[in-house]
């Protein structure tokens, strides 16, 4: 996959988990709600939880994942990792 | 004893005696568009707001995006309550939520004491069926659900989409739930439809039956019960009530008929209304208040006296107290002693009859010894249209009944309303302040209370009867 690509999914998926915070939900269940394929979603999970961003838990097919909301002081925000 | 979780429903916390008992586990169900992703929130929101109390919006299918946006049409900010710890709209797949919920100290868990969590909301637990391997797995998982919510003693309610093709059989979580709620949608009129609420089942607190209406408002669902008209405030405020001698029909009415005030009994030809008539009047003796009576051909001194007895009255002592009247339009023997309480209008020409009841009536509240004492007038309709005819009644009830509430005189008058003309019993239940309908349908005695000032109506009542006084009561 293409870093624009990636940069792209990306994107997409920090803006649904910031307008869904307390999504909790694995893979399969993201790329559902995202409308991407797993293939293209896995690295870009892998990459938002190397951020911290995204926190996983659980392992292997158990694994899933819920969001880190920034601190937020008003209207900005506060990512110090990004 | 059981503390009740209001529902934030205006309306509903009536209808459920006060609200949902702390820690049950209720179903609300119905199709799509009856209100139940709202019914959800706003319990949730009322109770962040009002009552402080956290709560987490399970969805499956909907994202928490589109509720926030929904919420803000009735002014609810999710996302501030959020903020403040006080909800959480978490978005999940059912199989993840089943996996977590097996887990002993699971995510599940987790969320429910991140927050201190008090209400929940699951949207929708239909989604366990196809999540699960099978029907006894979703079972299983609803039943764990359940005993998870009792443990951390959680106001639930959890939705169900109402399929078609299971409306023939009861769903198993109806009998895991402590409480069912139904939302539907029906036809009103020809070209209207009405959303309904219908609470099916509620352990740990009485509750109104029926479909009671529901309307989205700017600010969330209202609820209208069933049998509430609009209330006559001059009347029920300012009148003080004649209890009718049956605690179980005073109940209904508020407290009883309020002075001043005309009911009409309406009793079909079948019904046994007798004991609903006699309580009344005798109660007025009982309680050494003035009764008239205006007899119909069934009653005479005998019969009379008969059920004074049973109602623990002295007919002669009242009669000679002057606080019974009756008013008699056939010519039957008195015994000696109590003629001064019978007064024979059979031979008198209608204006002479309508003259002599109004003055004594007149004589009755304007004499010296009347204070405050109540009088109460009943009236055998039937015997009027027979000897008065249908156009007296029509022109001289309205008249002299409209006299006698103007000085506090309470009227009850006994009709049947299928012997009459349609127009003439709308024309008489417009005129009353009240009506009480009695009948049989084969099987049993009904009693309902159909109109009255306080604006209460009743559902139909089964009536029973009891040995003790006043012998019947309502069930």
């Amino acid at each position: 996959m293409s870093q624009a690509r990636l940069l792209s999914i990306q994107a997409e998926c920090l803006l649904f988990f910031e307008q869904n915070p307390y999504t909790i939900e694995n893979e399969e269940g993201l790329s559902i709600r995202l409308g991407r394929s797993l293939q293209d979603l896995s690295p870009v999970l892998e990459r938002l939880t190397e951020l911290s961003i995204l926190q996983r838990l659980g392992v292997g097919h158990e694994a899933y994942y819920k969001y880190n909301q920034p601190d937020v002081s008003g209207e900005v925000l506060l990512w110090e990792n990004i | 004893m059981s503390r009740y979780v209001s529902t934030g429903i205006s309306g509903l916390n009536d209808v459920l005696n006060g609200g949902i008992p702390e820690g049950s586990v209720i179903i609300v169900e119905g199709a799509p568009g009856t209100g139940k992703t709202t019914l959800g929130l706003q319990y949730l929101y009322e109770g962040a707001v009002e009552a402080g109390e956290s709560g987490i919006y399970i969805t499956f299918e909907e994202l928490p995006n589109q509720l926030y946006k929904d919420a803000l049409a009735f002014r609810w900010d999710l996302r501030r309550l959020e903020k403040e710890n006080l909800l959480r709209i978490v978005c999940i797949s059912p199989e993840l939520l089943m996996q977590e919920m097996s887990k002993p100290e699971g995510l599940f868990e987790r969320i429910i004491e991140e927050i201190g969590c008090r209400r929940l909301v699951i949207d929708s637990i239909s989604l366990f069926r196809y999540a699960a391997q099978s029907d006894e797995a979703a079972r299983k998982n609803l039943y764990r659900l359940r005993i998870i919510l009792r443990k951390w003693n959680i106001t639930s309610l959890l939705i169900r989409e109402q399929a078609d093709d299971l409306a023939d059989q009861m769903p198993y979580e109806n009998y895991v739930s402590d409480g069912v709620i139904r939302l539907a949608l029906k036809p009103l009129m020809d070209k209207y439809r009405k959303r309904t609420l219908e609470v099916l089942k509620m352990r740990g607190t009485s509750i109104i039956e029926g479909e009671h209406i529901i309307k989205f408002m700017e600010d969330g669902l209202h609820l209208a019960p069933l049998f509430r008209m609009v209330q006559d405030k001059v009347l029920a405020q300012a009148a003080s009530s004649l209890p009718t001698g049956i605690p179980s029909l005073d109940v209904l009415l508020g407290g009883g008929l309020p002075q001043g005030t005309a009911f009409i009994l309406d009793t079909n030809s079948q019904a046994n209304y007798h004991y609903l008539l006699n309580a009344v009047f005798f109660e007025r003796l009982r309680r050494k208040e003035r009764a008239i009576s205006l007899l119909s051909g069934m009653n005479h001194f005998d019969s009379l006296s008969r059920f004074a007895r049973l109602f623990d009255v002295d007919l002669e002592q009242e009669i000679k107290a002057g606080r019974a009247l009756f008013i008699d339009h056939y010519d039957r023997p008195v015994p000696p002693g109590v003629e001064k309480g019978f007064m024979c209008v059979g031979d008198m020409d209608n204006d002479t009859f309508r003259r002599t009841i109004h003055e004594k009536l007149s004589a009755l509240v304007t004499s010296p010894d009347f204070g405050d004492g109540r009088v109460f007038l009943h009236i055998d309709l039937s015997t009027l249209f027979t000897f008065r005819g249908l156009e007296f009644v029509l022109k001289a009830f309205s008249e002299e009944v409209a006299s006698a509430r103007q000085v506090g005189i309470t009227v009850l008058a006994l009709c049947n309303f299928m012997e009459i003309p349609s127009t003439t019993s709308s024309f008489l239940e417009r005129l009353g302040n009240g009506v009480i309908r009695t009948w049989v349908d084969g099987n049993y005695q009904y009693v309902q209370v159909t109109k009255s000032p306080t604006g209460n109506m009743s559902p139909p009542y089964l009536i029973e009867s009891i040995q003790q006084r006043p012998f019947i009561r309502l069930v």
